[in-house]
């Protein structure tokens, strides 16, 4: 009997104290969740956590994806009202100022200084405080596949030779007589409308406040888009575009896999995207990593502003949560975007890993990846046009519609200007 | 004090067994719903910690929006096609599979498992058979019809979503009607019989007035969940291509998260709840009338 009794006591205590050593040990980690919106970089960034978290004790950096289709608003619109904010959350620019009653402070933070220029026009408030993390700068054009392109040409493919719409029509030509297809025109609404019609956006003026301008006439309904200079010459290209797409005959069928896939294994020569497709390239690739970004012509002059220039920004910001998280929980947050900015484990993580533009001066790291590498260069010529990253929050799926409805044929160009218009002036 | 006693032991009584889910249904649908409603009168953006009270120019913007209407005209079609076929189909299937077809009872588990997949599962896999296995047989065979997606054409986008919701649903539909079928008493087929009534007779005047209670419920399910759909518009199809297949659920949800237009979407919303609820209560009340006594 009293053998039991023991035996019941050894078990309770053993019990407890298996009980208090995991409460003590949850009070040790400081848990940071960080809600990822790339979702092209989820398991680079998964592997950067789990690096961080082993070289760093009391803090477990946790990834959540945001679901393919859902914008990282809604996503942490939903996480917030569930009471479960991240202590991180990636956001688009446009957003990042809807959340200034939700965001830490980060005005003091040494990064603030370090941040290239214009990096953070999206995350400062208007009294100065800065409340977003400039986490990925992007640019986009017409990314080329470089031993196809010198197939097609008979010699050194020279990027600087495509400077006007005929120069890019002639290209495609040698391109198809050289037996691969000129191009290949991913349908998706976020492309069309987010990033292919704004470049008739951004060549509008060359400085902020001419192209905010310009927004501000579309809303009135002062813009006649169907004599707009921009305008018009874009869609000359988009046109010619349309008809060397080797999908013309069903425009709308297309995936955003099938782009890395044909541009990757050289079926096509060009595709219109960003650099943020390079791992996806990369699983197909067959030029042995030679891809570099053409800009988008917009007249047959090749000095017009915008001929020989890509657009390129910051895209992503980091928010801290300043609402629902501990200040433990902030403070590690903090920790680990420093650690991101300032230590090399963490550079070299993010530019070759994750494939990052970083929008930090002191990120001595050198990018691997060929897109990122052909941004650079642009940057460092200045040959870089204003990302239109301000763009209302339906922009690219209301009007994203109504490019595909003018890639598949459905309406006219005067029709298509006029949904646009239609788009603008009936914001509120 | 009597009274009082009894009332008490009742009121006991019912919140022991009732209170649990009077409680959740209240602070999970009615509460929410009364604050929707409250919030579809501001002008909330989904996020902002303030907002304003705006009285009803939500609801006036919304009666003006005329992608609104649109989606909802698409919706009353996508609805009634799919009420007709869902129910016709599974009738159909229904009464060959209580005929005494060999292996019905394997037949009819065959025919539910589509109801068992998930909404986003399977239009997962039809958006692959519409985009890549029927555009390979198509351009293989030469058949016009399939070498282009089908989900690349409005209207043929339209029907696969059709087609897709049938698939789903008449095997559901189905089990209903087989119990409502298994459940007419035999004795009146067999008096019919005997009194030298043929088949189509047998079904008009017998078995179709005996099914009324199964109709009821299959045609109010099916309505239901037509104006409801929401997980196969989006794995399928997404509203694509340029929006033309845009359901109305879709809509409301892209307006008020996406849009960034949360009063106006919550107003859309509980426009839509007063339709359908108006919809679906004059079919049940008018189909009831049509049931018989046996």
């Amino acid at each position: 009997m009293k053998k039991v009794r023991l035996l019941t006591l050894t078990l309770c205590l053993m019990l407890m104290f298996s009980l208090l050593s995991t409460l003590g040990f949850a009070r040790a980690t400081v848990d940071v969740t960080v809600l990822n919106s790339k979702g092209e970089i989820q398991t680079q960034l998964e592997e950067i956590a789990k690096y961080y978290n082993r070289v760093t004790s009391g803090v477990k950096v946790e990834i959540v994806p945001c679901p393919v289709g859902q914008s990282p608003f809604e996503r942490t619109m939903a996480m917030y009202s569930a009471g479960n904010a991240p202590t991180i959350s990636m956001l688009d620019p446009a957003d990042v100022v809807r959340f200034q009653d939700k965001a830490l402070d980060l005005t003091a933070e040494k990064w603030v200084k370090d941040a290239i220029e214009r990096s953070l026009d999206r995350s400062t408030l208007p009294n100065g405080r800065v409340i977003g993390f400039p986490f990925t700068v992007e640019g986009y054009g017409l990314i080329y596949n470089k031993p196809i392109l010198d197939k097609a040409v008979g010699g050194k493919f020279d990027p600087m030779s495509i400077r006007t719409t005929a120069d890019l029509e002639a290209l495609f030509k040698k391109i198809e007589s050289s037996g691969a297809g000129a191009l290949v025109i991913s349908p998706m609404d976020w492309s069309l409308a987010g990033h292919f019609l704004p470049v008739s956006y951004t060549t509008q003026s060359s400085s902020s406040s001419g192209i905010n301008d310009y927004f501000s006439k579309l809303r009135d309904g002062k813009i006649n888009l169907a004599t707009n200079k921009q305008f018009i010459g874009l869609m000359d290209t988009f046109d010619v575009m349309k008809k060397y797409n080797v999908d013309k005959n069903d425009p709308l069928s297309g995936t955003y896999d099938r782009g890395p896939e044909l541009l990757g294994q050289g079926e096509v020569g060009i595709w219109f995207m960003g650099n943020w497709a390079w791992p996806n390239i990369n699983e197909f690739d067959t030029a042995n990593g030679q891809y570099g970004f053409l800009p988008v012509p917009i007249s047959n002059n090749p000095n017009d502003y915008g001929n020989s220039q890509i657009p390129v920004g910051v895209t992503k910001y980091f928010i801290v949560d300043g609402e629902q998280s501990s200040t433990a929980e902030q403070k590690a947050a903090k920790d680990f975007l420093n650690w991101l900015v300032y230590d090399k484990k963490g550079q070299e993580y993010v530019v070759n890993q994750a494939n990052v533009i970083p929008a930090f001066k002191k990120v001595t790291v050198e990018p691997k990846d060929p897109l990122a590498k052909s941004i650079l260069e642009y940057v460092r010529d200045g040959k870089t046009l204003e990302f239109m990253t301000q763009l209302p929050a339906d922009h690219w799926s209301v009007v994203g519609a109504s490019m595909q409805k003018y890639l598949a044929g459905a309406i006219s160009r005067n029709g298509l200007a006029a949904e646009i218009e239609r788009y603008w002036s009936n914001l509120r | 004090m009597n009274t009082v006693k009894s009332f008490l032991k009742k009121a006991k009584t019912f919140l022991i067994f009732a209170g649990p889910t009077t409680f959740i249904f209240l602070s999970v649908v009615i509460l929410p719903f009364i604050f929707g409603i409250y919030l579809s009168l501001t002008n909330w953006d989904g996020i902002a910690s303030d907002y304003r009270f705006i009285g009803f120019s939500n609801y006036q913007t919304v009666f003006q929006d005329q992608f609104f209407w649109n989606s909802f005209l698409l919706t009353v079609k996508y609805v009634l096609y799919t009420v007709v076929f869902v129910n016709l189909v599974a009738f159909i299937l229904a009464y060959l599979l209580t005929s005494g077809v060999k292996g019905q009872k394997f037949l009819r588990a065959v025919f539910f498992v589509p109801n068992l997949i998930g909404g986003i599962i399977l239009g997962l896999i039809w958006h692959f058979v519409f985009s890549r296995a029927l555009v390979f047989i198509g351009k293989k065979l030469s058949l016009g019809i399939f070498s282009y997606s089908w989900l690349a054409n409005p209207q043929k986008a339209f029907w696969a979503l059709v087609i897709v919701s049938v698939w789903q649903y008449s095997g559901y539909m189905m089990l209903i009607y087989i119990a409502g079928l298994v459940n007419i008493p035999k004795e009146l087929v067999e008096a019919a019989i005997i009194d030298g009534a043929n088949g189509g007779q047998r079904v008009r005047k017998i078995i179709l007035p005996l099914m009324v209670p199964s109709f009821v419920v299959c045609i109010f399910l099916t309505l239901q969940r037509g104006f409801m759909v929401y997980d196969v518009n989006l794995a399928l199809t997404d509203g694509g291509p340029f929006r033309s297949t845009e359901l109305i659920s879709m809509h409301v949800y892209k307006k008020a998260f996406l849009a960034q237009e949360y009063g106006i979407g919550q107003s859309q919303a509980f426009i839509l709840f007063i339709i359908v609820a108006a919809i679906t209560l004059t079919q049940v009340y008018f189909s009831k009338k049509w049931e018989v006594e046996m």
